[in-house]
């Protein structure tokens, strides 16, 4: 039995008096796509910012190939091959496309807080960067300052940045939040592209790309997780559909 | 023992006068997440202001009126400056508040020159209060220590008791939710601030004829109101009490009890050198207290920064 | 908190990319020689300047200059490059300059080596300095960076006055810098052997710098700068890509120190305290933070300014300070911004629509500056003047400061020129919407 990519034990976290994440136990395994959801204020977010040690849990531990991330800063985490990427889109406005992804390289590429490297003398590291803008399809805005493009294409150069560096765990904030049908078709398909192999923990509220994309799910409401399953078994699950779907139905009619 | 109450009251009168200084800085910079760069200036300002008041209608009319020009002042400022500024992001701001503390201190060379004003305390309290054992406390020290917590007394009644207060400190930890209510938070934001630049104006009012009228009067005590309130903990209204009375005791006692460093060395056991004029540490052996009193501050700072970097109050950043 | 960066518009459009790379990278990292160019002529001009300026006065204005461009390049490592504002910059120049000081007093140790080699030393005294402070300042970026800044730089200037045995008090310490091992055969007992020395470390400072800008560690400090979260989230701790910029910033202000140290020979408190780390700060965000060249342009008008305005007026200080004031408030690219929005409509083809507009709302702006200028020295030899002394001397015209007359011509003037500017400026609004349009306006 191989380790698991992802583990999560016993995850708490209280903001003051309210408790968030009311003890979240899970594992995702290697080279799963894996979806939670739930209704707004489950604390989805909350629970991605304590894995990738945005926030520091009140309970718990987190284990990235069996290794215990508790303690370490989200720079250290990124490292051992964890990526994320954010609801709000989070990149750098001011820098170009270009270099947006290739800072996402540096890292990763072993060039550290070197000062002895000049980055366009790197044939590997413009040659690796345009790769990755061409596999999410900005080779053609490549020069442009990234607080310039459309919302979806930031949001496609978020996934690049998250991407970029290698890593084999990707987290991906709700990635297709605020866009339109064709757009949420487009990043679904880029993020079926670009995660090929690797583990894929996702939060989302579009139901489709959910039951597209995911191998798992995992049902969170008010800081628990009430299900986890393959998407047909949760569908019919009883419970997620009073606590979840079934909310979501009424709201729909 | 009676000197120890001398200085208490010393320190007390310099702690308040800078409380009335880093308590708006505290308030602007919580509201608005501008560290005002110029606050001691409106601070000279009010001094020299009231001066010039004093001279045609009395001291009294110059405590009056001065901080309320002072105030309107900075309400322009807030409004037709930092406010374009504004949107430029907060390292602009800062430079945009540093600028203006540079200008304001040409300004008051330009219209006053560069000599220390004959603004002094008045008659009426120009006297001795009382003497603790042939030390005496003059009459204006407790006036200040009355007014400065008079104000005190009044800020914290509308802050806490009034329904503008309510507003306040509603804007101070969620602006957008208060300007969803119907509250005009730009027209709060610029009250604050006019608000906050006149209470420097009343403390450089008061400190005006104590510690001289003289153009860099904003300087002197301006890096030091921003030390109070780092160490007090940014933001904090608490720490910056705190921080301004101890600042305001640790300086008067560091300058009225001549303690050198060679005692303090010798009495932890550490013998002076015997080639004193000579050791490259001379200058730490010779060392008195007074002497550096006026850099502990920055030293406690560092300290404060060192081992506790959100302040003695401050809230852990996130 | 970085999310309002994407989201104002009015943001967005004074943004201006720290990029200086950008003609290189489309260039490719191939070809050498338009990266190369402008360094090159930047040479020549250094080492032909002395020959069309020859005065002695000229020298020693330029010595200043060239030594205020490495200061502010490196100021502007923190705050352009890394966002980091800086109120105490001076001391890392002033103890790399006294560190300087020091070693041109060992006489022995002086004489072992060439004067040119002595700015590595107070470099390498500035960076350590800056290790030191760097270790506790750089954990965050904005207000409190600059709390701290400000506070590590006023205790320095103000041990200044006691720990003598290193700063020498009040007078501070002088040396002399001809003690040093001949550099082929050359004592620098001339100004301009100075002056080709602080030429050599310009350029090479300079180069380092930029190419500093273009390493991986130079590229996060922009990243940090932008989003210090994000970056967390790439494998960089932002702290730590501050904190070498802080130290490599430290590093070459302590050079500019070392360089003031053997230009003037002299060194006192006024080289740390807060109205030299203010001066820095000034000339940078004048010069334009958002361009590696922009420091350089600030640090030469500002040393003209200073320089020639001082002479003309004693108000010279009051004049920069509004200019400042005017530079944050309204270009906050500052002159290098300014230059380079023009770019757009050079690349157009239509920079030719903008002259006439300029003329016509530029020089009566300036005229009428004049005035308003003149209104404000007439205000202050009326009060400052001694009493009896109505005499002044405006524009090489005297006449009597408290006559009716010169006042209502001054006035006159500047109402006119603004007014003209003011009635023009809708038409070069026009010309600027023009010129940076493609295509024709039919």
């Amino acid at each position: 039995m191989s380790v698991p990519a992802l583990q999560l034990e016993g995850l708490k976290k209280s903001f003051g008096k309210a408790e968030i994440i009311r003890g979240v136990d899970l594992e995702i395994g290697r080279g799963e796509r894996h979806a939670v959801i739930g209704p707004n204020g489950a604390g989805k977010s909350t629970l991605f910012n304590l894995i990738t040690a945005r926030f520091a849990p009140t309970e718990g531990k987190v284990r990235l190939h069996g290794e215990d991330l508790s303690g370490l800063q989200p720079f250290q985490i990124n490292r051992k091959g964890l990526s994320r990427s954010f609801q709000i889109t989070n990149i750098f406005p001011r820098m170009t496309v270009f270099e947006n992804v290739r800072c996402a390289l540096l890292w990763a590429q072993g060039y550290r807080y070197s000062f002895w490297n000049l980055v366009n003398r790197s044939r590997q590291l413009t040659e690796s960067t345009d790769a990755i803008l061409d596999q999410i399809n900005l080779s053609e805005r490549r020069d442009l300052p990234a607080g310039t493009l459309s919302y979806a294409e930031q949001r496609a150069l978020e996934i690049g940045i998250t991407i970029a560096g290698g890593a084999d765990v990707i987290m991906l904030d709700e990635p297709t939040a605020g866009m339109s049908h064709s757009e949420t078709d487009y990043i679904t398909e880029l993020i079926l592209k670009v995660t090929e192999g690797k583990t894929l923990v996702m939060v989302e509220h579009d139901m489709g790309v959910v039951f597209n994309l995911a191998d798992r799910i995992s049902v969170l409401v008010y800081g628990e997780i009430i299900a986890t399953g393959k998407p047909a078994d949760v569908r019919g699950d009883p419970r997620v559909q009073e606590a979840y779907l079934g909310e979501a139905l009424e709201t729909e009619q | 023992m009676e000197l120890i109450l001398v200085n208490l009251i010393d320190g007390l009168v310099t702690g308040l006068l800078l409380f009335m200084l880093s308590a708006g800085l505290t308030l602007i910079f919580s509201m608005m997440g501008v560290l005002n760069f110029a606050h001691a200036s409106f601070y000279m300002l009010g001094a020299y202001f009231a001066y010039q008041i004093s001279i045609a209608l009395g001291f009294w009319m110059g405590l009056l009126i001065a901080p309320l020009i002072v105030g309107i002042m900075g309400a322009g400022v807030e409004r037709y400056g930092l406010r374009r500024v504004h949107q430029y992001g907060h390292v602009p701001e800062l430079i945009f508040t540093f600028g203006l503390a540079l200008l304001i201190e040409e300004l008051v060379q330009f219209i006053w020159g560069k000599n220390q004003m004959p603004y002094s305390v008045p008659d009426v309290l120009n006297f001795t209060a009382f003497a603790i054992a042939g030390n005496s406390i003059p009459a204006y020290k407790i006036f200040m220590i009355f007014i400065s917590i008079a104000i005190f007394i009044g800020l914290l009644y509308i802050l806490t008791r009034t329904r503008v207060g309510m507003i306040i400190q509603a804007a101070l930890s969620y602006p957008r939710t208060v300007e969803a209510l119907g509250h005009n938070v730009p027209l709060i934001f610029m009250g604050v601030f006019g608000v906050g630049t006149a209470l420097a104006g009343v403390a450089g009012v008061i400190a005006g004829p104590v510690l001289g009228t003289f153009p860099g009067m904003a300087f002197v005590l301006g890096s030091i109101v921003f030390v109070t309130i780092v160490i007090g903990g940014l933001g904090s209204l608490w720490g910056a009490l705190v921080a301004s009375l101890l600042i305001g005791w640790i300086t008067t006692f560091a300058k009225s009890y001549n303690i050198a460093m060679s005692d303090i060395l010798n009495g932890i056991g550490i013998p002076s050198p015997a080639d004193l004029d000579t050791s490259a540490f001379r200058d730490l052996w010779t060392v008195t207290s007074p002497q550096i009193a006026d850099i502990l501050p920055y030293i406690l700072m560092v300290m404060i920064l060192i081992f506790r970097p959100q302040g003695l109050f401050g809230k852990r950043q996130s | 908190m970085t999310d309002t960066n994407v989201k104002d518009p009015a943001r967005s459009k004074e943004q201006i990319t720290t990029d200086p790379s950008k003609p290189a990278q489309r260039m490719g990292a191939g070809s050498m020689t338009l990266t190369l160019t402008p360094w090159l002529i930047g040479a020549v001009l250094l080492a032909i300047l002395p020959f069309v300026f020859t005065s002695n006065s000229a020298l020693t204005i330029m010595n200043q200059m060239w030594i205020t461009v490495i200061f502010a390049l490196a100021y502007n490592m923190l705050l352009g490059q890394g966002g980091m504002l800086s109120f105490g910059h001076a001391v890392y120049a002033g103890v790399g300059g006294f560190a300087c000081m020091h070693i041109m007093n060992a006489s022995d140790f002086f004489a072992s080596f060439p004067l040119p080699v002595l700015p590595i030393f107070g470099g390498l005294f500035g960076m350590g300095l800056a290790l030191i402070v760097g270790s506790f300042s750089t954990r965050s970026a904005g207000t409190v960076f600059a709390m701290i800044s400000l506070g590590v730089g006023e205790l320095i200037a103000a041990s200044s006055v006691i720990v003598v045995a290193f700063f020498g008090g009040e007078e501070g310490i002088s040396g002399d810098r001809t003690y040093a091992m001949p550099f082929f055969g050359n004592e620098f007992l001339q100004q301009i052997d100075v002056y080709y020395l602080i030429s050599f470390w310009v350029i090479v400072s300079a180069a380092l710098m930029y190419l500093w800008s273009r390493t991986p560690v130079g590229r996060m400090a922009n990243a940090v700068r932008d989003n210090p979260e994000r970056a967390e989230f790439l494998g960089y701790s932002a702290r730590w890509v501050r904190f070498y910029s802080f130290v490599a910033s430290g590093f070459f202000a302590g050079i500019a120190g070392g360089l003031f140290a053997i230009n003037y020979e002299i060194l006192t408190e006024e080289n740390l305290n807060t109205a030299s780390s203010g001066i820095i700060l000034l000339v940078t965000f004048l010069g334009g933070v958002g361009f590696f060249f922009g420091p350089i342009i600030g640090a030469i008008v500002f040393t003209l300014v200073q320089t020639v305005l001082s002479l003309e007026t004693d108000l010279w200080a009051f004049y920069a300070g509004t200019l400042f004031v005017a530079t944050v408030m309204f270009f906050p690219g500052g002159l290098a911004g300014l230059m380079m929005m023009h770019v757009p409509a050079f690349k157009l083809g239509k920079a030719g629509y903008l002259v006439r507009p300029y003329i016509r709302t530029l020089i009566p702006a300036a005229i009428g500056t004049l005035g308003l200028c003149a209104l404000v020295e007439m205000t202050f030899h009326v009060r400052h003047a001694a009493t009896g002394d109505t005499q002044m001397t405006l524009f090489w015209i005297p006449f009597d400061s408290h006559a009716i007359l010169p006042w209502v011509i001054a006035a006159a003037i500047a109402l006119i020129g603004l007014g003209i500017a003011r009635a023009t400026t809708p038409a070069l609004r026009d010309a600027w919407n023009e010129a940076n349009t493609a295509g024709d306006r039919s």
